[in-house]
């Protein structure tokens, strides 16, 4: 008795087996994205993404930044502008025919992004979504980056018809091909978590180039950017955007006019901490060199302070001085630091624009 | 190979074993080859302990040996009971009683009051931060790695660690103390013998601990106080082309973020105090002799000496730099 059941069970089993072989073996499952789902496969895949999606994205609001920064959003429509724009078409625009063809079809932005809260839309643009075409965000660890996308999306009106927010037309810029415009764009225009490339050198900007380029570096913005220009041509924007060392004064050295926290820090270190001002202090030489220390005299805070967690969080590498002297920095210090190098005058090696 | 030819070479085995023992018991990190106050103390607390065990080892043995081939026969229970309370509760409490109030009384001298001068040593990993304090002064002088002493003055040692638990330990001076994070012991010594000693951390620490010794020279009180002078000044500015190329280099590698040398801007906290190591005897908490040589494998790669060291390497630095870099070094003496 038990035996015939185990047999018929057995039998049935290799069935299985067999028309599962031939689906994938002979091709008998149609691919085609012709003639879409199957009715109520659009409707399952979708509630259960909507699902995962709520489940996953609870706790993610806890990092977030304050997402009316002006800044923030500038940066966020600047990588919304060739990353997501190709498929989710600018705010109130039509996506292009061939996007619409695609399965499942990309929504529009605003109809992408309805019913979404903010965390729930970090946790998206960070993770993306398998089978559906949306990327993960292109650098592991930078859920920081994330957040300036979202600023972008939070900022945008509901209503197409409203008048334009004063961020970078993202349609325009999705169609510069001159690639010191398309930097100008975030480098210029923006402050914030964008570096002030006037502070460094050529050397030390193609240095960077190159990481993001390969991936050393993780930036999900940086390594989005670089791949839309050609590394051909990175000497020649180093060269345009960095400081020359003849441009450099003797001494660039400026009076500090306010005592801050962050000052004997900088200039001392602690027992754990070693003074910052040894290699990126004015007149520390070899700070035009690919691999010295950059000059920080009037460099953004907010990209100090994000840069300086990237290194205490071992995301950022590839100096193991760096590396080292981050390492026993308190969230406390790094603001500290941060701050006195923001508010320090502007090394007069930095180049007049 | 016959029994003959083997018993000469069993006993210079067994000669060899007993000399190097000996060995061990003097040198210059032997608690047993006392050159202070209070390691003559411990050294003489030690002899006695070790005579009072030869005897009591004997006595037990002839005991043993009078009752089971001498006198072998039903003992009577007054003897059993005299032996038995004698030798098993009254002369242990004894001596044991009186090894105690022997301790006890030596203890507090490991903190008596000093002379003077106090030295505040900080347990790092895996070296010795050092600040001289002489009497009335309100800023230390500042070293690393090296400690000296005036013959014949007490000094106060005043003990802390950074980050785990050392234990500072010269065993040709004195006792051994632990050091902790976050609280302070204290130990006094009063050195008699001018003379270099070795002192070693004595609680694990990390994977250097082996590598973390501390030299100890104890001068007389004239050499040690000219000394003192010379410690508390600036370094010496680099006197040839080649230490002025290795100033320039110390700066361009910004070493001044961890490393304080005094007369120039260099302020770091991190690492030792710089301004007089070429000075010292030992290179990186008596790692290896003071040279040029040293000073240069080092720089290249610290870890390979140290595992486990902080300093990073610095294996982009070619030969010649190295070279400039040790040379400044060295001259800063």
């Amino acid at each position: 008795m038990s035996r015939t059941i185990l047999i018929t069970l057995a039998v049935v089993a290799g069935l299985g087996a067999l028309v599962g072989a031939s689906v994938v073996g002979f091709g008998l499952y149609n691919v085609s994205a012709q003639s879409g789902h199957l009715p109520g496969v659009s409707w399952l895949l979708h509630t259960t993404f909507r699902h995962s999606v709520r489940l996953r994205a609870q706790d993610g609001g806890a990092s977030m930044p304050d997402l009316t920064d002006p800044d923030l959003i500038a940066l966020g429509a600047g990588h919304f502008a060739t990353g997501c724009l190709p498929c989710h078409a600018a705010p109130g625009r039509q996506r292009a025919a061939a996007v619409r063809s695609m399965l499942p079809e990309p929504p529009p932005i605003l109809e992408a992004i309805e019913g979404w809260g903010p965390s729930e839309l970090h946790w998206i643009i960070q993770n993306g979504a398998r089978m559906t075409g949306m990327p993960a965000w292109p650098a592991e660890n930078r859920p920081d980056e994330v957040w300036s996308v979202v600023a972008y999306l939070e900022a945008i009106p509901p209503d197409p018809g409203a008048p334009a927010l004063r961020i970078p037309d993202t349609a325009t810029l999705s169609r510069i091909r001159d690639p010191q415009t398309y930097c100008a764009t975030c480098h210029e225009a923006v402050a914030g978590p964008v570096p002030d490339l006037s502070l460094l050198s050529p050397a030390q900007i193609e240095a960077a180039l190159r990481a993001f380029a390969s991936g050393q570096r993780p930036s999900g913005i940086m390594q989005q950017a670089v791949s839309q220009v050609r590394p051909d041509d990175f000497a020649a924007l180093a060269a345009y955007f960095g400081v020359h060392p003849q441009d450099a004064s003797d001494d660039p050295r400026r009076e500090v006019t306010r005592r801050l926290p962050g000052a004997s820090l900088a200039q001392r270190g602690t027992r754990d901490v070693p003074a910052c001002h040894a290699c990126h202090g004015p007149g520390a030489a070899g700070s035009f060199a690919a691999t010295g220390a950059p000059l920080l005299d009037g460099q953004r805070e907010a990209y100090l302070a994000r840069q300086l967690h990237l290194w205490r969080e071992g995301v950022r590498t590839g100096s193991a001085l760096m590396t080292a002297a981050a390492r026993d920095l308190t969230d406390a210090q790094i603001a500290e630091l941060a701050r006195w190098y923001a508010d320090r005058g502007r090394a007069e090696t930095a180049r007049p624009r | 190979m016959t029994d003959r030819g083997n018993l000469p070479r069993g006993r210079a085995a067994f000669w060899l074993v007993v000399s190097l023992a000996l060995a061990a018991c003097d040198g210059d990190q032997s608690a047993l080859d006392p050159a202070g106050e209070d390691a003559s103390v411990l050294a003489l607390l030690f002899w006695v302990m070790v005579a009072g065990a030869v005897v009591l080892f004997l006595m037990m043995n002839g005991l043993f040996f009078y009752f089971t081939r001498v006198k072998v026969r039903s003992q009577s229970r007054a003897v059993a009971r005299w032996l038995i309370v004698g030798g098993g509760i009254v002369l242990p409490v004894t001596v044991l009683g009186a090894l105690l109030t022997w301790g006890l009384t030596i203890l507090p001298d490991h903190r008596q009051a000093g002379d003077g001068l106090r030295i505040r040593v900080t347990g790092e990993q895996w070296w010795w931060r050092v600040e001289y304090w002489p009497e009335g002064s309100d800023t230390p002088i500042v070293s690393a790695n090296e400690l000296r002493f005036p013959a014949g003055r007490r000094t106060e040692l005043i003990l802390s660690s950074a980050h785990v638990i050392h234990s500072f330990w010269i065993p040709a001076l004195g006792g051994k103390m632990d050091m902790f994070p976050g609280r302070e012991t204290r130990l006094s010594l009063r050195p008699t013998e001018p003379g270099r000693y070795r002192g070693q951390c004595a609680e694990f620490c990390g994977t250097s601990h082996a590598w973390m010794a501390i030299e100890a020279q104890v001068m007389p009180p004239e050499a040690f106080a000219a000394w003192l002078g010379t410690e508390a000044r600036s370094a010496n500015l680099p006197a040839t082309a080649a230490a002025q190329a290795g100033m320039a280099l110390f700066n361009r590698e910004g070493c001044g973020a961890c490393h304080a040398i005094r007369g120039t801007p260099h302020v770091g906290r991190v690492g030792p105090d710089l301004t007089h190591v070429g000075g010292r005897a030992t290179l990186a908490a008596g790692r290896l002799p003071m040279s040029i040589e040293a000073l240069q494998a080092w720089i290249v790669q610290p870890d390979r000496l140290k595992p486990g060291a902080l300093m990073p390497a610095y294996p982009h630095l070619t030969r010649a730099e190295t070279l400039q870099l040790a040379t400044y070094l060295r001259g800063l003496e």
